[in-house]
């Protein structure tokens, strides 16, 4: 089975030349309106709440992914496709890109931050799942506290077989002051969404540091832990960014519900007070 | 990483979607193999649930988490290795709906209490504040608040959906302030015939609110008058008609100033050219002044000329003329104008004392011809004994038979009756009247055989209600003889070179046309503004702002020598007329206003409205909140 990695380039530019040509139509009718004397905001307000719906359906798709509604990864396509339509629509329905007026601007806020947060995270998206590939590692972001509980577990044992076998505390207290730290859950989270090298310094570091320390046999035990500490650091990478995938929509969906019911007020206040 | 690490019966299969992950897990641990329950309470306190077959426990831990273990179920089913229990936490999923949930709540919250709020004291966090009015209406509105224009504000929840479902109609609430010279609600404010297809404009149409004080409520463009207008063009310099043949001089004026004679002949004299204006402003007061330039006052611009020429042109009431024979009664005269007895004696040939004709004042009055002493003698002589007798009481009641509203008042305003009736005496006896002194101010005086009035100055009220006076009985006149005398009477009141007070050398004469009572003629005493083209908008400030005070008129002005301009007045027509300076054409404007130049919409020359203004309770509203501002 073919696993598509991201967007077909086809696929992309159709959907950007429909969002374009919508965005155009729509300005066009826009123009026309006013021209005539009309109330365009009516016209365009009308498609972007169109939009909006839309867009909210993306959620709602991914809670029911048994129906035969198109893939997810299109659904994603067209959400990113229809959020900067979105965007350009919202300029052209307020006349600007600032409101006047509390709710207006209320609204204008929320919408900003929800459109930032969705473009930092089709960032994410995009970026970050290449990262996790060349990482050279696979790991469920719900199993990372095993492997990490697994992988704590495997290097005490080690370090108590080595006092064990070599009658030497060396490997053991330079564990408990330095690696213990390193090894009861995930470091370097800062680091690691900047792709610093940071964390792989320090783990040689901390490794190399006690070479000269160790007998021969403690050397053997010192490279599986050091070993076992590479495994850790790149699972910790993991963690970070797949953190970052999962909780950037912590932002982006509660601001976008928030929009929704600010939309529906604004929609309300219209058709009472205006029409 | 194992290549089987993820097979079924390798590691346990992950439910993100459940409400709840292991509490291990959250501190790092190794989490338990059942996870929590769907209500959030552990369910890792053992390793299996015993299973009991055949009366024996057996031990259900499945392969992938290592199998039966070693020790097995207690004897009363319970699992072998126990746990104390941890404290799940929310898996991501759920933290995500709290927060959707908590975003529209405070949005709802937020609703809520604005619409709990007085708007008063809600009023900086009102969640339908639509934005600051502009600054003319932030005013209006502050008592009424929203409910001003939007009818279902403050209202309960029926109220608003009634609103939804019924026209809300915002302009109709635009009316309650604001008026206009025609129909609210028809293009233009304008009464149009029915043929011309021209549906209800809406007050939203074009204007928008809630955009702050700084910006205006009439923003429009150039298209916008193109969605009606037939003849569509995007530009003064592409498409817009060349201006009216006669653009901007449609009428004539109300003063006669012939500006060519005046720069080019008078001013140029070295008599008075110390007291000739510098430049146009020297006359035309432009500051504060819009559309049209109106000239200073008299005083400033003409008197210094003018004046002493007002002055010297009298009226002539009455003269005393050649008489054929005295006709008077002696005993009459003596008793009205107490002679002493036998002081008067009778002569024995009659030689009137004047050669004169009557005044055409006096003949017009008497209805006499002024050049027949033979039919005159008589009429003359009785008006001079009976002024002789009740000095200007028989001039009022002849004027005032004249005319349907009396003018005798007026016109007679300050005429000393003693004098009157000295003079009338000496005139009933055949002699001249020595006036005591010499008139040197303005007024009634007698002279000889004249009763004469001499303007005190420009706007004298006596003069003005002469010439009106000639004016009004020259056009009601039935009988041909009176009527020819009437006229006679007002071309020589009227006469700019012989008239009283000369006035006619500089206010216009026009006919009114008015359809109840005819047409009349009227002097133009005052200066009259041009608003005849109602939804023209022009700044003289702002263009003089820019290009100087010091030639600025002429670029747009530009004199035109070849005409006769005075000729115009002599008819009473006030719009078959030629003015001083050449008209101003489309190529005049287009020098500054070309695309690379000045702004070229509609709007920059242009009003939609017909006489916009206010309703009278604004103006009160208006008034009052001037005079509280301190």
């Amino acid at each position: 089975m073919k696993i598509q990695q991201g967007f077909s380039l086809v696929r992309i530019w159709v959907y950007v030349f429909f969002g374009t040509l919508l965005f155009l139509v729509t300005w066009i009718w826009t123009y026309q309106i006013d021209s005539t004397l009309g109330i365009s905001a009516f016209a365009n307000g009308w498609i972007l709440f169109g939009i909006l719906v839309f867009l909210s359906l993306f959620s709602a798709r991914k809670r029911l992914p048994f129906l035969p509604l198109a893939s997810s990864s299109r659904w994603f396509l067209l959400h990113v496709v229809c959020g900067f339509l979105a965007l350009f629509l919202f300029w052209l329905h307020i006349g600007g890109m600032w409101s006047k007026g509390f709710y207006g601007q209320v609204i204008t806020i929320l919408f900003y931050i929800t459109s930032i947060s969705g473009v930092v995270g089709l960032f994410i998206e995009k970026v970050y799942p290449r990262q996790l590939t060349r990482s050279g590692v696979e790991v469920i972001y719900e199993r990372i506290p095993m492997e990490i509980a697994e992988i704590r577990e495997e290097v005490e044992s080690l370090i108590l077989k080595c006092t064990e076998e070599t009658g030497s505390s060396t490997l053991a207290e330079h564990y408990l002051e330095t690696l213990r730290r390193y090894f009861q859950r995930p470091r370097f989270f800062i680091n690691n969404i900047f792709g610093s090298h940071l964390p792989q310094h320090w783990v040689r570091q901390q490794c190399m540091i006690l070479e000269r320390f160790l007998n021969e046999k403690e050397r053997e035990y010192l490279d599986k832990v050091y070993a076992l500490a590479e495994k850790k650091r790149k699972i910790d990478f993991h963690y970070t960014l797949q953190t970052l995938l999962k909780t950037w929509l912590l932002v982006h969906i509660p601001l976008a519900g928030a929009v929704m019911a600010m939309v529906i007020w604004h929609l309300i206040l219209i058709m009472v007070f205006f029409v | 990483m194992e290549d089987n690490k993820f097979g079924h019966d390798q590691s346990n299969y992950e439910r993100p979607n459940l409400p709840y992950r292991c509490g291990r897990a959250s501190l790092w641990q190794t989490p338990c193999n059942h996870g929590p329950e769907v209500d959030g309470t552990c369910g890792g306190t053992q390793e299996c649930t015993p299973f009991l077959k055949n009366d024996r426990w057996e031990c259900r831990r499945e392969k992938r988490f290592g199998g039966p273990c070693e020790d097995g179920p207690g004897s009363g089913g319970e699992c072998s290795i126990q746990r104390p229990p941890c404290a799940p936490r929310s898996t991501l999923r759920i933290i995500r709906g709290r927060l959707v949930l908590l975003a529209v709540s405070i949005v709802l919250a937020l609703i809520g209490t604005s619409l709990v709020l007085d708007p008063k004291v809600g009023g900086m966090v009102s969640i339908s504040d639509a934005g600051p009015l502009s600054k003319s209406h932030a005013k209006f509105t502050e008592k009424e608040g929203c409910a001003t224009c939007h009818i279902a504000y403050g209202q309960g929840p029926v109220e608003w959906i009634k609103a939804v479902f019924s026209n809300s109609d915002l302009s109709s609430r635009c009316v309650n302030c604001h008026s206009f010279g025609g129909p609210s609600f028809k293009a233009h404010n304008a009464n149009m015939s029915p043929d011309r297809k021209v549906g209800d404009t809406q007050c939203v149409m074009c204007h928008r609110e809630h955009n702050g004080p700084g910006m205006s409520v009439r923003a429009l463009f150039s298209d916008q008058c193109n969605s009606c207008h037939k003849n569509k063009f995007t530009s003064l310099e592409h498409g817009h008609p060349e201006f009216s043949k006669k653009y901007p001089y449609f009428n004539r004026n109300s003063i006669k100033f012939d500006h060519g004679s005046h720069l080019k002949k008078h001013f140029e004299n070295p008599k008075v050219s110390d007291k000739a204006p510098g430049s146009c402003i020297g006359c035309h007061m432009i500051t504060l002044e819009d559309r049209e330039v109106r000239p200073s006052s008299y005083e400033i611009v003409c008197a210094a000329c003018h004046d002493s020429q007002i002055k010297k042109k009298e009226l002539i009431l009455l003269r005393l003329p050649e008489l054929v024979q005295n006709r008077i009664d002696r005993d009459s005269l003596v008793q009205a104008c107490n002679f002493p007895e036998g002081n008067v004696k009778e002569e024995e040939e009659f030689l009137s004392v004047s050669t004169e004709q009557p005044a055409l004042v006096s003949a017009f009055l008497l209805n006499i011809p002024e050049d027949d002493p033979e039919i005159y003698d008589q009429p003359i002589q009785d008006l001079v004994l009976a002024m002789a007798e009740e000095s200007s009481v028989p001039f009022a009641e002849l004027i005032d038979s004249q005319t349907e509203t009396p003018m005798s008042e007026n016109l007679l305003m300050g005429l000393n009756p003693e004098v009157l009736k000295r003079a009338a005496c000496s005139w009933g006896l055949n002699r001249e009247y020595e006036s005591p002194a010499e008139v040197r101010f303005g007024g009634w005086y007698t002279d000889m055989l004249e009763i004469r009035y001499k303007p005190s100055g420009h706007a004298d009220p006596v003069v003005k209600s002469w010439l009106e006076f000639a004016l009004a009985v020259s056009l009601n006149q039935k009988e041909e003889d009176k009527a020819a005398r009437a006229i006679a009477m007002r071309d020589q009141i009227l006469s700019a070179k012989d008239g009283v007070g000369g006035c006619i050398k500089c206010h216009a004469v026009s006919e009114v046309k008015n359809s109840k009572v005819g047409s009349h003629l009227a002097v133009a005493w005052k200066y009259e503004s041009k608003s005849d083209s109602p939804y023209v908008l022009y700044k003289h400030e702002n263009h003089i702002e820019i290009l100087g005070t010091k030639g600025a008129c002429s670029n747009c002005h530009i004199l035109n020598k070849e005409v006769d301009y005075m000729a115009s007045f002599k008819e009473y027509d006030p719009v078959n007329w030629v003015s001083n300076f050449e008209f101003i054409s489309k190529k005049t404007c287009m020098q500054c206003h070309s695309e690379s130049q000045i702004d070229l919409e509609c709007q920059k020359c242009h009003l939609y409205h017909f006489k916009p203004s206010f309703k009278k309770d604004m103006l009160v509203v208006k008034a009052e909140s001037v005079s509280t501002t301190p």
